[in-house]
């Protein structure tokens, strides 16, 4: 694709020349709207695993999957919908939140803990514990838990792909690892 | 132990590379699945002129399909699109289809719904026995007044841009999906499944997040949010803390759980100086707080300070349990509405 076909003014001229570099993210998500798929797909290099965290602290892995999918067809087509550039962190990982929530609704209520029907169980029974363990903590330790500890995010690059202050992310995982080694050690995940 | 490893991976932590181990195999590694077809915008503002007139067009033609299909005063200017299922009426006439003008209202029989779109912001649907006002819609606003029954709304736009008032509360979005319903009594019911909503009236506001419920009541502010699966002891006496039984409050707190920090601090926000510390304590026990929030500060009832606790409970909330409980049914009758002047 002619990718310079996009760059309609100096701003997408950037973004597009950068796209595969190291092109802000408000640089991608103005080329992305302009049609850039290349760009788009940058976005999705960067954002997928958070993404996945957010629908992971909601859903079961293989569900978990498909709304990550889901979520980057839906932020395609509404891309346009984000006036601000700088806030597609936020807007993406609202749009995650929701995706996960219609998801989980749509599977039902599961009680209990454990594996979620339907998928596939986790590769041991140990990480299936202690997947249970994160997914049992205050609604606020969850998502930035299984960034760093799933996706393999630093706290720095979970602040940039959620919004979230650099501080706010720090103490999520403080507190939150604080009480997952409380509730491993006392063998109730 | 410091947190070094576990911020950005510098020195050492052996439980958290275990975990890492343990876990990783679980990390997202597929690729972006192809994308459909999309026209090709050339700028911003090329792209925002099109969506426009895109949008106009089709309001267009639903109000030219409204007004050929007797939507009485439902066919011109401004406003939200709708599309009935059953017997709905927009300004007094019988609509299948049209756009509710500023100012206009849709009914809709019992056993009818209205699907209504929300600008280019969401979307709405209006159950049956139903009657839905649009009061204004604009860039800074789109606002909205539920006189009867009951809506389910889904926005995704930035906070407070949707409103929606009823006769007992004003339900304002902070970015969610939720259901408002005026019970036949006159009391508001918000029941929160996406997000978070604050409900406000006569000076008093409930910060509602997702999985919890608030009932409110004409006259009288919101009462106190409870999750959908809190404990049957915990909601009788949230019952009665918002009815203002003396006594109530040590009942809460005793029987609240991990999942009931935030009726906590729905207490703990609107609590006597003298009720905060057993509130606070128990929420300490519940929900470590960061140290940099001290006790003393919110004892004292600073309002930025009580805030600042609200947003670390709520931070990355949008946060729904791995999965919700139902929601309490429709139909659920209401339990007698506090007496006049005992709200806390």
């Amino acid at each position: 694709m002619p990718t310079l076909e996009v760059a309609a003014g100096p701003a997408h001229g950037r973004a597009v020349v950068a796209a595969a570099t190291d092109a802000s993210v408000a640089e991608l998500v103005v080329a992305a709207q302009g049609g850039h798929r290349g760009a788009f797909a940058t976005l999705y290099e960067r954002f997928h695993r958070a993404v996945h965290a957010v629908a992971l602290a909601r859903v079961g892995p293989s569900d978990a999957g498909d709304v990550v999918q889901d979520v980057f067809a839906r932020a395609w087509r509404k891309l346009g919908d984000v006036r601000d550039p700088a806030a597609f962190p936020g807007w993406l990982m609202t749009m995650a939140r929701h995706r996960a929530i219609d998801r989980a609704r749509a599977r039902g209520p599961v009680i209990e803990a454990g594996p979620d029907r339907g998928a596939p169980p986790p590769p041991t029974a140990e990480a299936a514990a202690a997947l249970a363990a994160i997914r049992a903590l205050p609604e606020a330790y969850r998502e930035t838990l299984l960034m760093r500890l799933v996706e393999g995010l630093t706290g720095p690059e979970i602040a940039l792909r959620t919004g979230l202050t650099p501080d706010s992310v720090r103490v999520n995982l403080h507190r939150g690892m604080k009480l997952l080694r409380e509730r491993l050690d006392g063998g109730t995940p | 132990m410091s947190d070094d490893y576990l911020w950005d991976r510098r020195g050492a932590d052996p439980e958290v590379a275990r975990l890492e181990a343990l876990l990783g195999g679980l990390a997202h590694d597929a690729p972006l699945a192809p994308l459909p077809e999309r026209p090709r915008r050339r700028a911003w503002w090329i792209g925002g002129a099109a969506v426009a007139l895109a949008a106009a067009a089709a309001i267009a033609l639903v109000v030219t399909r409204g007004a050929g299909s007797s939507a009485n005063g439902c066919a011109g200017g401004a406003g939200f699109a709708f599309r009935a299922d059953g017997e709905t009426r927009c300004q007094g006439g019988v609509a299948a289809r049209g756009v509710l003008p500023v100012g206009g209202w849709l009914e809709t029989a019992p056993g009818a719904t209205a699907a209504v779109t929300i600008a280019d912001i969401g979307a709405l649907t209006l159950a049956g026995d139903s009657r839905l006002g649009l009061t204004a819609t604009g860039s800074g606003e789109h606002r909205l007044a539920l006189t009867r029954g009951t809506l389910t709304a889904e926005v995704v736009a930035p906070p407070r841009l949707f409103v929606i008032d009823t006769p007992g509360a004003t339900a304002v979005d902070l970015g969610c999906a939720y259901e408002l319903a005026v019970l036949p009594d006159g009391r508001t019911r918000l029941t929160v499944t996406g997000g978070v909503v604050e409900l406000g009236a006569h000076g008093r506001t409930a910060f509602v997040t997702v999985g919890h419920t608030v009932t409110t009541a004409p006259g009288r502010g919101p009462g106190t949010p409870v999750a959908f699966d809190a404990a049957p002891a915990l909601k009788a006496a949230v019952e009665r803390v918002d009815r203002g039984e003396a006594g109530a409050l040590a009942e809460v707190v005793a029987a609240a759980g991990p999942g009931d920090t935030l009726t906590l601090w729905n207490l703990l926000a609107n609590a006597a100086p003298a009720e905060r510390p057993a509130i606070l304590a128990t929420l300490d026990e519940l929900f470590p707080r960061p140290e940099w929030i001290l006790a003393d500060d919110v004892v004292a009832g600073r309002p930025e300070v009580i805030a600042a606790l609200r947003d670390v409970l709520t931070s990355g909330v949008w946060l729904a349990p791995d999965a919700l409980p139902p929601p309490p049914p429709p139909s659920a009758p209401p339990s007698a509405p506090p007496p006049a002047g005992t709200w806390r």
